[in-house]
């Protein structure tokens, strides 16, 4: 598992991911963490077969008494199926996961000793310590209920599959030439997102918020004018293609 | 999931839908005793000697009933404590599995009471596992015990159904047929405690 540091401050972004030891056949998924000087808040944590490496990845990082958050944008295998795994090493930790969303998660059967706590529609805040974290409504970008998470210390935003592109393994952690990336996200786009009005609702309200990095749960990570770039792109797109 | 749990799941869900027959075979049994108690009615002194026979036969079917009925509740409880005991154990293979991988890592030993926790979670669950197994059996025991009971009792009633004169036939018929179903409660309670003997004592 690769970690790398994409926030430094009074508290850090750790993303990790293109993990060497995946079985090949489960699509490569970025995770994020967000880690305090007490604890620690994990976002997308991932699939059951990311659990291991995820853990001991983490422990760089913190300790696992430290590790009290957890955030699921929203319901995807992919996103969050280690949870029966992590309930039973984490011992007082909360998941942040939408409301809607709720008697779904719990068949992973992890919510033994974490607490789910409902994410309304209309989003809320994660605190951690210190820092507040803001859970920016993506609904139907892909699933019916989905959250973002803002940043606006870091000026991050974790942007859960917007954003994603499937690449092969071994692919550099930043966009360098959005141009030549565009391709690589553009079906992905237009199969998995259904609705050009949810898409509109999202980028206006995204457009408010002041972003230095956006990063996905799949693929690269966009650093400053390419958030713009993205947008931009994101904006025009038709969506929905398969009907 | 390895051999092991798999063939515990097995094991487990073998028990469930054997013992559905064994239901099945049972109410059989009693619906044969109401009818013999109709036939004996029917013939009066002549089947005198069977008259107590039929309430026995349907006491006996009532009885296996009930246990198999608690028996299930068992089985189910059993099934759940397999699901459980797989899931723990997967838990605790992927701690040791964490523990390999990050040797080198600053906070690797805050890994060691989960993991110790873990371990000790499926070792007690497999204790369970076994205890509730061995009890299951002792169940099944008794259900083998008025299976047989009910094989000595078609075997009088033969001989009783001989004194009815032309009730012999429908007499001798009722025999059978409890003899029959008894034989396969047997079976089936005999294969569920061979799938379930394995996991007493290892
Ligand atoms: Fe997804
Ligand atoms: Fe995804």
């Amino acid at each position: 598992m690769k970690m790398t540091k994409i926030y430094e401050g009074s508290h850090q972004w750790i993303m990790f991911g293109r993990d060497e030891n995946k079985p090949s056949n489960i699509i490569d998924s970025n995770q994020y963490a967000v880690r305090t000087a007490n604890k620690c808040l994990l976002m997308d944590p991932g699939g059951s077969e990311l659990f291991a490496p995820m853990m001991a990845a983490i422990l760089h990082h913190a300790p696992v008494e430290q590790i009290t958050d957890l955030f699921a944008s929203h319901q995807d295998p992919d996103v969050i199926s280690s949870l029966g795994l992590w309930d039973q090493a984490l011992s007082n930790a909360k998941l942040h996961a939408p409301a809607l969303w709720e008697g779904f998660i719990r068949h992973y059967l992890g919510c033994e000793s974490i607490e789910y706590v409902p994410i309304p529609d209309n989003g809320g805040t994660i605190k951690l310590e210190n820092i507040e974290l803001q859970l920016i409504p993506a609904h139907y970008l892909h699933s019916s209920a989905n959250f973002h998470v803002y940043d606006p210390q870091a000026k991050i935003l974790m942007s859960g599959d917007v954003g994603s592109a499937l690449e092969p393994a071994g692919t550099p952690m930043f966009v360098e030439n959005f141009d030549s990336h565009i391709e690589k996200m553009r079906y992905f786009h237009q199969r998995w997102m259904p609705s050009n009005h949810a898409k509109r609702a999202w980028i206006e309200r995204v457009r408010n918020l002041d972003i230095d990095i956006l990063a996905p749960q799949h693929g690269r990570i966009f650093k400053g004018d390419d958030v713009k770039h993205f947008l931009d792109w994101f904006d025009a797109l038709q969506v929905g293609v398969a009907v | 999931m390895n051999i092991q749990t798999k063939s515990q799941f097995v094991a487990v869900a073998s028990i469930t839908s054997e013992l559905s027959a064994v239901m099945v075979v049972a109410k059989e049994i009693s619906l044969a005793a109401a009818n013999a108690k109709a036939i004996a009615f029917r013939a009066g002194d002549k089947a005198k000697g069977f008259q107590p026979i039929t309430d026995f036969i349907n006491e006996l079917a009532k009885e296996t009933i009930e246990l198999v009925t608690s028996i299930n509740v068992y089985a189910l409880s059993l099934y759940q404590l397999t699901v459980n005991e797989y899931r723990k154990t997967i838990a605790y293979n992927k701690f040791e599995l964490i523990a390999e991988l990050s040797k080198d890592a600053a906070h690797a030993h805050s890994m060691e009471e989960p993991l110790e926790k873990a371990k000790l979670t499926m070792e007690n669950c497999q204790r369970q596992f076994k205890r509730d197994v061995k009890q299951l059996l002792d169940q099944l025991e008794a259900v083998m015990h008025h299976a047989r009971a009910a094989r000595v009792i078609a075997a009088n009633s033969r001989i009783e159904a001989s004194q009815a004169g032309e009730y012999l036939q429908s007499l001798q018929a009722v025999a059978e047929s409890v003899d029959k179903a008894a034989h396969t409660i047997h079976d089936n309670v005999q294969r569920c405690r061979i799938a379930l003997s394995l996991y007493r004592n290892n």
